[in-house]
C-alpha cells in the first residue's frame, strides 16, 4: 500500500504529457525555490542581530541551498514536451541559476564562519524571492 | 473447581495464565481435549499454548505457516504444541492461575532459550529494578 | 503536600510528553501552508485522545491490567491479532520516526550529519529502556519536554494579532490557492498526529508499571484531562509560529531547522536552545515510549511476561523485542529516507489505523467483569462512539486522498 503510493508519488523524469502539467510542475518548483530563498532570508536576519549559533545558522543555509539545487535538478530532468515549454523552462533555470548561485556563496561563507559577509552576499536574494513568488503564482 | 459451569470458549480460551509466583506465563491458545475411555462427552486435559497451538486457532495460511514454524523449533521430539495439564490450574478467575512456577512449565522454553542465549549476556539482566 | 507534588508532576508529564516528532511536523507544516485554518482538527484530536486515554487508563487502574492485554480476552485471537498487525507496524514506523526526530535534533545543535547520530541515539533509547527506572525515565523526559513551552513564550513575546489568529482559527477555510483535497488530507495528518495509537497503549500499560491501583483514579483523569489539553496547546503554538513567520513568506518547513526560525527571531541564541533541548526531550522521550510499545503490543498478545517492573531476565521475549525493534528502526532511518518523510507517513497511516485500534478500548472499558462498576458511563460511550464513526470515516478517507493529493504536495 505504502509502496504504490510511493511509487505515484515519485518524481516523474522523461517526457510529460502536456504542456499544462509541465507549467504545473515549473510553478512547484518555483514554489519550492522561493521557500529555500526565503528561508535563507529569515537566516540572514537573524544573523544580522547576532541571534543565532553559528552551527544552527549554517545548518539552515546548506538546507536550503540543497532544496533549492534538488528542486532545479527535478525540473531539468523533465522534458519539456513543446517550444512554448521550452521557453518557460529557459525562464525558470534563469532565475532558479541566481538563487542556488547566491544560496551557495551564503553557504560557503557560513561554513567558513563569515557571518559578516551574509546580509552583503545575500543582497540579489529578495529579488529573487519575489520573482520566483510571481512565476509560482503565474504558473502553478 | 466443583459447582461451577464455565463456558470454556469464553472463560478459558485466550485468557491470561498467571504461574505460582504471580509472572505471566503466556495464554491459552488452545485446550486439548480427551474423550474419556468409558464414553461420555470430552473432557478438558490440558491446556496447549504456544506458536503450535496458536497457528491452529488463527487457522488459514498464516496459522499453517505458524504451526510449521513452530514445529520446525521443536527438533527431534514428536510435533505436538506445548502442554500444561489441566491438573496444574489452581483457580479460574479473570486470569487462569497455575499452581507451578513458570520454569516449570513445558510452554516456558522459548523464553528460557531468549533468556539463556540472548538476553543474560546482556550486562544488567538479574538486576532487581531499583 | 507530597500528594499535590505527584499530580503536579503527573501533569507536567503529561504536557512536556504529549509533542512527538508527528505533532512538531504536522502542526508546522500546517501552519505554513494553511494558516491556523485546521486548528479545529488539533481540538478534535486531542477531545479524542484524552476520551480514549483515559479509557485505557482506566481499565489498566480498575483491571491492574493494560487494555492490550485484554483485547485478545475480548475480541479473540484473530482479530487481536489484525489489531496487533496494524498497531505494531504503526508503533514501529513511529518509533523510527521518533529516532530520526532525535537525530535532527541533535544535527541542529552540532551540524554534525544526522545518519552518524542514528546509532548512537538508538543504542541511548535502548540503554534507558534497559536500565532506568520506569517513573525516572517519564518524569525526566516528561518535564524535560516543558522545555518546548519557549515557542509559546516567543509567541507572547511578539505580540502578534491575537484577533487574527483567532479569527483564523475559529473560521476554518481552505485558503485561495489551495485545493479542498490537500485541505482534508492536511487535517487527516493532524488528527493522526494528536490521537497517534501508541499514546494509548502506553499509558495503559505505564498505569500498570506504576502499579496504579484505584486510588490512583482521579490522579488519571487529572493527568489526561489537565495535562493533554495543555499539551495540545503547545501543538498549536507551533502551528501559531509557522502561520505567523512562514507561511507569509511562503516556507514550507521541510526540515527541523525552519519550525525552529520563529522562536529563533523572536528570543534569538537562549530561546533557540530552549527549544532543541525540547525538541530532544519530546522526541527522545517519544522514541523510548513508541519502543516500549513495540514491546507491549506483542508481548500482551501472546501472555509472556512484559514490563519494566521485573527484571530483564524475567521478561527475556519482551525485552528481545524492544532491542529488535529499535535496532530495525534505526535501521529504516539510516536508509537514508528523509526522517521528516517517515514522520509524515506514519501520522498518515496511524489516522488510517485508529479505528482498528480504538474500538477494542471502547470494547474492553465497558466489560464488567473487568471495570466492576468503573464501567463507561453513557456519556463517555455516546462520545466514544461518535469518534468511532469519525475515524472510521477518516480511514476511509485516507488512502485516496493520498493518492488523489500526492500525499498532500
Amino acid at each position: 500500500m505504502v509502496a504504490g503510493a510511493l511509487l505515484l508519488l515519485g518524481a516523474c523524469t522523461g517526457p510529460v504529457r502536456s504542456v499544462d502539467v509541465y507549467e504545473s510542475k515549473a510553478g512547484q518548483t518555483a514554489e519550492v525555490a522561493a521557500s529555500a530563498v526565503q528561508t535563507a532570508l529569515l537566516a540572514v536576519d537573524a544573523a544580522k542581530g547576532d541571534k543565532a549559533y553559528g552551527r544552527y545558522l549554517t545548518q539552515v543555509l546548506v538546507e536550503a541551498e540543497e532544496d533549492a539545487s534538488s528542486a532545479q535538478g527535478t525540473f531539468d530532468g523533465i522534458q519539456p514536451p513543446d517550444r512554448r515549454a521550452d521557453a518557460l523552462r529557459g525562464r525558470l533555470d534563469g532565475l532558479l541559476g541566481e538563487a542556488t548561485d547566491t544560496l551557495a556563496e551564503l553557504r560557503i561563507a557560513a561554513r567558513r564562519g563569515r557571518f559578516a559577509e551574509l546580509p552583503e552576499l545575500a543582497r540579489p536574494l529578495p529579488k529573487v524571492a519575489e520573482e520566483l513568488g510571481a512565476f509560482a503564482e503565474a504558473h502553478g | 473447581m466443583a459447582g461451577r459451569v464455565l463456558d470454556a470458549g469464553l472463560h478459558l480460551l485466550d485468557r491470561q495464565l498467571v504461574d505460582r509466583d504471580g509472572r505471566l506465563a503466556g495464554k491459552v491458545d488452545d485446550l486439548e481435549l480427551t474423550i474419556p475411555d468409558g464414553g461420555g462427552p470430552p473432557l478438558v486435559t490440558a491446556i496447549l499454548a504456544g506458536p503450535g497451538a496458536l497457528g491452529r486457532r488463527i487457522g488459514g495460511r498464516l496459522g499453517a505457516w505458524v504451526e510449521a514454524v513452530a514445529n520446525r523449533l521443536r527438533s527431534g521430539e514428536d510435533r505436538r504444541p506445548s502442554r500444561i495439564s489441566f491438573a496444574v490450574v489452581k483457580r479460574i478467575g479473570s486470569a487462569i492461575e497455575l499452581s507451578a512456577p513458570k520454569a516449570e512449565l513445558e510452554t516456558d522454553r522459548l523464553e528460557a532459550w531468549t533468556r539463556d542465549h540472548i538476553i543474560a549476556h546482556l550486562p544488567g539482566a538479574g538486576d532487581a529494578p531499583d | 503536600m507530597k500528594r499535590l507534588f505527584a499530580i503536579a508532576l503527573g501533569i507536567l508529564t503529561a504536557i512536556g510528553g504529549f509533542v512527538d516528532i508527528g505533532d512538531i511536523v504536522a502542526n508546522a507544516e500546517t501552519g505554513a501552508r494553511f494558516g491556523m485554518s485546521l486548528a479545529w482538527v488539533v481540538v478534535v484530536g486531542v477531545i479524542g485522545i484524552c476520551l480514549f486515554a483515559e479509557m485505557a487508563g482506566r481499565v489498566a487502574t480498575v483491571s491492574g491490567r493494560a487494555v492490550f492485554d485484554l483485547v485478545r480476552e475480548r475480541l479473540g485471537a484473530r482479530v487481536a491479532l489484525v489489531n496487533l498487525a496494524a498497531s505494531f507496524f504503526i508503533t514501529f514506523l513511529t518509533l523510527a520516526a521518533e529516532i530520526g526526530g532525535v537525530a535532527l535534533a541533535i544535527e541542529l545543535a552540532t551540524s554534525v550529519n544526522y545518519l552518524l547520530w542514528v546509532p548512537i541515539v538508538a543504542f541511548l533509547v535502548w540503554l534507558v529502556v534497559w536500565r532506568v527506572k520506569f517513573d525516572v525515565m517519564e518524569n525526566v523526559f516528561g518535564l524535560a519536554g516543558l522545555a518546548l513551552v519557549v515557542a509559546a513564550v516567543a509567541l507572547w513575546r511578539l505580540g502578534p494579532d491575537w484577533g487574527g489568529l483567532l479569527h483564523g482559527a475559529t473560521h476554518p477555510a481552505v485558503p485561495q490557492g489551495e485545493g479542498h483535497p490537500t485541505w482534508w488530507f492536511f487535517a487527516i495528518a493532524l488528527l493522526g498526529a494528536a490521537m497517534t495509537p501508541y499514546e494509548v497503549f502506553f499509558f495503559s500499560s505505564g498505569a500498570v508499571e506504576e502499579g496504579w491501583s484505584r486510588a490512583d483514579l482521579i490522579t488519571n483523569r487529572l493527568n489526561v484531562y489537565i495535562g493533554f489539553p495543555l499539551g495540545g496547546l503547545l501543538s498549536l503554538t507551533l502551528m501559531a509560529g509557522a502561520t505567523l513567520f512562514l507561511e507569509p513568506r511562503g516556507i514550507q518547513p521541510g526540515h527541523l531547522s525552519q519550525v525552529a526560525l520563529p522562536t529563533l527571531l523572536v528570543l534569538g541564541k537562549l530561546g533557540l536552545a530552549m527549544l532543541l533541548i525540547g525538541f530532544f526531550a519530546a522526541t527522545f522521550g517519544a522514541a523510548l515510549e513508541t519502543g516500549l510499545s513495540c514491546g507491549y503490543a506483542v508481548a500482551q498478545y501472546f501472555g509472556f511476561q512484559w514490563g519494566k517492573f521485573v527484571r530483564p531476565a524475567d521478561a527475556p521475549r519482551f525485552h528481545l523485542i524492544l532491542l529488535v525493534s529499535i535496532a530495525a528502526g534505526a535501521g529504516l532511518v539510516l536508509t537514508t529516507i528523509d526522517p521528516i518523510t517517515i514522520t509524515e507517513y506514519s501520522i498518515v497511516l496511524s489516522a488510517a489505523a485508529l479505528p482498528l485500534t480504538y474500538f477494542p478500548i471502547l470494547v474492553v472499558a465497558n466489560d464488567p467483569d473487568y471495570m466492576g462498576d468503573k464501567v463507561n458511563s453513557w456519556f463517555t460511550n455516546a462520545l466514544g462512539s461518535l469518534y468511532l464513526v469519525l475515524l472510521l470515516v477518516v480511514a476511509a478517507a485516507t488512502i485516496p486522498l493520498m493518492i488523489l493529493t500526492k500525499a498532500g504536495s
